[in-house]
């Protein structure tokens, strides 16, 4: 256990190292916030209510957009792509350390720092802005939350696994990875909640892995799910963890038969 | 070259244009879908805003097909390409510029086109034909200006990278930035529409030309307008020049 947290220290360390790329992915996010809630603002300009969410749950999406995404989007699989094609992934390999722990451990790493400053900046919002934040009435709601937000990173970590995994048959899956990473993004609700969409694209998003990684988290966050609906949430997460975990673990064993550590 | 190589990756290519096109289309999904529910978004239409966001996509992939190679000036200053670029025959911006044509962007370019001339009849309702005729002139030679100011934004941030061989990431700093100008700005606050006008002319870069287009803008608008993009390109090449003076091998 020791040597996993020792990688987690040192890519703790490497993040805070390299400061401008970590600045330049919380601009990213920022922008993002910036343009929904002046967007979502001006719709709300002259209603109190729209598609289901009062003003203060719809400005609270975007702000919990934001640390969602910084705890559950915050990945280095892109890492992992350039490992297995350059060969690298053999030394890691032949070391005594379970790759599949050394790649978690190196996420939890973006994870915490992207984390603590989506928090910041969040906070930063809503004492600059005065913005309406909703406040779950119930701590058992803040708990449930807490769940489904950790059931959704292991989640996404799974299908990232599994889709850097492609990597493994081609040295071109950089542009595969980013196309599932854009869909993933929309379907998730990353931009917008899915109320948005039309009924029937809505339902079959939500069928779908992608709504439990941040939609269902962040509506159960605001309450607007009745027992039904979040039992059926939980039910979809696990579901489609249990698909991927052995989808992953299967695509990764064949992988690892393909892997011949060109460039290695 | 570029094609060639951007050819021979097919999957690479095609999930890149895939992830765009992605993009381009969830966006104008939900632009469509939220007017479902409201009449107007800061005082636009639906075919207004599609409009905006349209002319965003054009002045943006305009300027990703032609401006691509000069994100990767840092890596070039790193592994030494920079100094044979330098020595070459050819202008070293225009070079280090087409060293990578994003080929791949001239097919998403074909729906963004094809919408806009969708959408122009849609916002110019009943205007005479001469009318029609300079507000189309007037939309072009904005979208043109658009690209001239993301040329010069793009040419100080590659200055910059020449004379600290770091602060690449800058780049993508302006594209976020500019990602901004996917809605009218008039939904942004007024400190932030002056940020966005006068620090950063995303406003000018991407809003000005649909505002022609619906008369929104003044005369003194349209002079401002050329006089951003005018300034803007002296000073950035004032700072390209500049840069080279002091650029210093570090790799070759």
């Amino acid at each position: 256990m020791k040597k996993y947290w020792q990688v987690f220290q040192i890519s703790l360390q490497q993040e805070l190292y390299y400061r401008a790329s970590f600045i330049m992915d919380r601009a990213r996010s920022i922008t993002i916030v910036i343009a929904f809630y002046a967007f979502w603002t001006a719709l709300f300009s002259d209603r109190a209510t729209l598609l289901g969410f009062s003003k203060s749950q719809m400005l609270t999406y975007v702000l919990g957009m934001n640390i969602l995404r910084a705890l559950i989007f915050s990945d280095k699989t892109w890492e992992m792509l350039r490992e297995i094609n350059m060969g690298r992934l053999s030394y890691y390999l032949i070391r005594p350390i379970s790759y599949i722990r050394y790649c978690l451990c190196r996420d939890m790493a973006d994870k915490c720092m992207h984390l603590v400053s989506s928090v910041l900046e969040v906070s930063f919002a809503l004492l600059i802005l005065n913005i309406p934040f909703y406040v779950p009435r119930d701590f058992l709601t803040v708990l449930t939350f807490l769940t489904a937000s950790a059931f959704a990173m292991l989640l996404y970590f799974l299908m990232t696994y599994a889709v850097g995994a492609l990597a493994f048959w081609t040295a071109e899956s950089m542009g595969p990875r980013f196309c599932f990473e854009l869909f993933l993004e929309f379907a998730a609700g990353a931009f917008f909640p899915l109320d948005v969409l039309p009924r029937s694209l809505k339902t079959a998003f939500e069928l779908l892995p992608f709504s439990s990684l941040l939609y269902f988290p962040l509506n159960i966050f605001l309450e607007r799910l009745d027992p039904e609906a979040l039992l059926r949430g939980f039910a979809i997460q696990i579901f489609w963890i249990g698909i991927f975990f052995y989808f992953t673990r299967a695509i990764w064993n064949k992988g690892l038969q393909a892997y011949c550590a060109e460039g290695g | 070259m570029a094609f060639l190589m951007q050819f021979g990756n097919r999957w690479s290519s095609l999930g890149w244009l895939g992830g765009k096109m992605i993009r381009f289309i969830f966006f104008f999904i939900f632009l469509s879908a939220i007017f479902r529910h409201v009449p107007s978004v800061a005082n636009y239409s639906l075919a207004e805003v599609a409009l905006f966001f349209l002319t965003f996509n054009l002045v943006d992939i305009g300027a990703q097909i032609f401006f691509r190679g000069l994100y990767m000036i840092g890596r070039d200053i790193r592994e030494g390409d920079m100094d044979f670029y330098l020595i070459q025959p050819v202008h070293p911006l225009f070079r280090i510029s087409s060293n990578l044509v994003d080929f791949l962007d001239f097919l998403t370019l074909i729906p963004v086109t094809a919408l806009i001339f969708y959408m122009l009849p849609k916002v110019m309702g009943n205007l005479s034909s001469v009318e029609i005729l300079w507000r189309g002139f007037l939309y072009l030679l904005l979208c043109v200006n658009g690209v001239l100011i993301a040329f010069s934004i793009h040419v100080l941030i590659a200055s910059i990278t020449v004379r600290t061989q770091q602060m690449e990431t800058t780049i993508w700093l302006y594209r976020d930035i500019s990602s901004l100008g996917r809605f009218p700005v008039d939904v942004y606050s007024n400190l932030f529409q002056a940020f966005l006008t006068f620090v950063v002319p995303i406003a000018v870069m991407v809003s000005y030309p649909s505002k022609a287009v619906l008369g929104f803008l003044s005369l003194e608008q349209i002079f401002f307008s050329f006089i951003v993009s005018g300034a803007l390109l002296i000073f950035s090449q004032f700072t390209w020049k500049s840069a080279l003076k002091k650029y210093c091998s570090v790799s070759s």
